[in-house]
């Protein structure tokens, strides 16, 4: 059974999860088998599937926005483009940028911002 | 919940289109806010375009650039408007064609260094310039912070505030983070949201592209035009899912040039049936077309797909590929991925399974030159905008569009702003308020994921590449029964306000039904094959009608379609 592990982090308790996925990634429509997918899909299948309440980011899916940038197994790296492995450690890439679990204050017009 | 601060102009959505519309409206004296749903400069489908923008070559050499300086504006515009069949709306195009010109200067004078297109496919000249999306999303943030725009991130736009004439006060949505359901008073709003091709299940398109703009607009009574056309981009990966949606196979194959086959599974080269001299070479509506009409057929790949083989190229073919072809010089990457794997297997003998995917959203808002919705105080610009390319679109094209209808919307709402002097009160607030909150607030009810993938099923069959009346009907019952019995039943699992993607989720399905709906009715009103659009049960030629515009407006509660003649001031069939 392939895992991944998770540190979550909700109104200031912070703690590392395991998450097991399914045998059959077809099941959620996946194509292939879990080690073909991007870690960007196991946190979608997560939070549709086991934890309604996982926090992820993710929009152009294909590494040029770096929005979905975790920190995994102490690399930084784009969740969208690496794929997953078993036991894989996902964290935030800075603590102190951390908004809740894997998400991270990365605006760029912060300066600019009313609200 | 109401802020005290009254905008001069709200814009939503911060893609190209969006943040020029901004930086305009900005420099012309008004008071912005750009409403994002992600993050500025990191979300919408700027960043993942191919970066091309059309602009006629006389225009080009009067840039400094190196071009063909006989090409004009009104081969330019021909050009466009045979690519889009004769329905494209001539004064869109006319605009784009004179307009795009100032804008890719401007771009220049902030920095930008455009590169000159060797070859533009179905344009008449190597027309155009290239800026790399990640480039081109950086220019027009740039270029709207130190034209002193403000920015509201994470917030997802829901609905229109309007005063009881119906003009547009305001936006209400959702401020992702936090979970207030908040309200932003405007006296013009732009809507710059990008297309709505997140519904399809296999796209190039960025997630976040769900269609809440269009839907918006369209309650607002705004049309939409031409939502059935949808540009779907042939070849791209189905598997692994890590490359789902990823063009590569197409760029070191018929878009290079080289001669691979597309089969399916039965060795057949099927295109050799839709366009006998080009085959594979065929223009991409074709290929498309031609690759998932096999896959309806059941002839189609085990993962739904077709198959592109280069196996009958000598090896030395293959081998000598990187040195005509930039995605696999740099190493076998190509965008975000490390492709070595694929061209590895390429060599190897096996073909690569693919399949088109939704790619831009050629419909959208239907809007005059001046981004003008017809609704006072409401603008679109951009992807979200319908009508310019008609039933195709050239490349480079949503790049020109992008910058003229941008800077021609957020112009023309300054000039609004200026006029509307304060807003009459919103008669709505608490009718959106109530809404927003609906799936927050409700008890028990259907969990808005299972909506979504209801709706992606849907536009797979009803809605891909080829399509057929059968489908088209009962995927509009269908659409009819999930408005009526799921979407009053929306609800969210869990009810921490901030980050709640089960609340954002139900937002965007319910903008995906307006959407889709129309769409489908604007795919049921065209019973003959036009560009985007394939029918397999195409009616008879002889019965073609002269070309029309279909609209989608929201009337006594229900969304209606009409159709209208196409003019020609530029051009006549």
């Amino acid at each position: 059974m392939t895992h991944i592990r998770l540190r979550l982090n909700r109104d200031g308790s912070e703690e590392i999860a395991r998450f097991d996925l399914p045998d059959d990634p077809a099941e959620s429509g996946i194509s292939g088998t879990w080690e073909g997918a991007s870690v960007s899909t196991a946190l979608q299948y997560l939070q549709r599937k086991v934890d309604p309440s996982l926090a992820y980011v993710l929009s152009c899916r294909r590494g040029l926005c770096d929005l979905c940038a975790v920190r995994i197994d102490g690399k930084v790296e784009t969740a969208c483009t690496t794929p997953l492995r078993d036991g894989m450690l996902i964290e935030p890439t800075r603590a102190s940028l951390q908004l809740r679990d894997t998400v991270v204050e990365l605006s760029l017009v912060r300066r600019h911002r009313v609200a | 919940m109401g802020s005290s601060r009254i905008w001069d102009v709200v814009v939503v959505g911060a893609g190209g289109a969006g943040l020029t519309a901004a930086r305009r409206a900005r420099e012309s004296g008004a008071d912005v806010l750009v409403l994002n749903k992600g993050l500025v400069g990191r979300t919408g489908a700027t960043i993942t375009s191919g970066g091309g923008i059309s602009v006629s070559g006389n225009v080009l050499a009067g840039l400094g650039l190196d071009v063909d300086p006989t090409d004009t504006e009104q081969d330019f515009a021909e050009d466009t408007i045979r690519s889009g069949r004769f329905i494209s709306d001539q004064s869109l195009v006319q605009s784009m064609v004179e307009d795009v010109g100032a804008e890719l200067g401007a771009l220049m004078a902030m920095g930008v260094k455009p590169r000159v297109s060797k070859r533009a496919p179905g344009h008449s000249s190597g027309r155009g310039v290239h800026v790399t999306g990640p480039d081109m999303q950086k220019a027009v943030t740039t270029g709207a912070t130190r034209a002193g725009v403000l920015f509201r991130e994470d917030f997802l736009s829901a609905g229109l505030l309007r005063d009881a004439e119906g003009a547009v006060v305001g936006v209400t949505g959702l401020d992702r983070r936090t979970g207030e359901v908040a309200e932003i008073d405007a006296r013009a709003v732009v809507i710059a949201t990008g297309g709505t091709t997140s519904n399809w299940r296999l796209r190039t398109a960025p997630e976040e592209l769900a269609g809440e703009g269009h839907a918006m607009a369209l309650e607002a009574g705004a049309a939409l035009i031409e939502s059935e056309m949808l540009q779907f981009l042939p070849c791209c990966v189905i598997a692994p899912e890590i490359w789902k949606g990823i063009q590569f196979p197409w760029t070191i194959g018929p878009q290079a040039g080289v001669r691979a086959w597309l089969l399916n599974r039965y060795g057949e080269r099927f295109l050799q049936r839709w366009d006998p001299v080009n085959i594979e070479l065929a223009t991409r509506d074709v290929v498309a077309a031609g690759s998932a009409a096999e896959v309806a057929a059941g002839r189609g790949s085990p993962n739904g797909g077709v198959y592109l083989s280069w196996a009958h190229l000598p090896r030395d073919i293959i081998d000598n590929m990187p040195l005509w072809s930039k995605s696999l010089s740099r190493d076998g990457r190509y965008q975000g991925f490390d492709f070595t794997p694929l061209i590895e297997r390429i060599k190897a003998g096996y073909a690569i399974e693919v399949a088109p995917a939704a790619h831009f959203s050629l419909g959208g808002i239907h809007i005059d030159v001046d981004g003008d919705t017809g609704v006072p105080g409401l603008y679109a610009c951009g992807e979200a905008a319908g009508g310019v390319h008609g039933s195709n679109r050239l490349s480079g094209n949503a790049g020109a569009q992008m910058l003229v209808q941008g800077a021609r919307a957020g112009l023309a709402a300054a000039r609004a702003s200026r006029r509307n002097g304060l807003p009459a009160p919103a008669v709505n607030r608490a009718e959106l308020q109530e809404r927003v909150r609906a799936p927050m607030e409700r008890e028990a009810g259907i969990a808005p994921l299972e909506v979504a993938e209801r709706l992606g099923a849907l536009t797979d069959s009803a809605l891909s590449p080829v399509r057929d009346g059968t489908r088209i009907d009962a995927a509009i019952v269908e659409i009819g029964d999930i408005r009526r019995s799921v979407l009053p039943q929306l609800a969210v699992r869990q009810r921490d306000p901030g980050y709640n993607r089960d609340w954002s989720t139900a937002i965007e399905c319910r903008a995906a039904v307006d959407v889709l709906e129309a769409a489908l009715l604007g795919a049921r009103a065209r019973g003959h094959s036009l560009g985007a659009h394939q029918r397999t049960d195409s009616l008879d030629e002889a019965a073609r009608p002269a070309p029309f515009h279909g609209l989608v407006r929201a009337t006594g509660g229900a969304l209606v379609h009409e159709t209208r003649a196409v003019a020609f001031p530029v051009l006549a069939p």
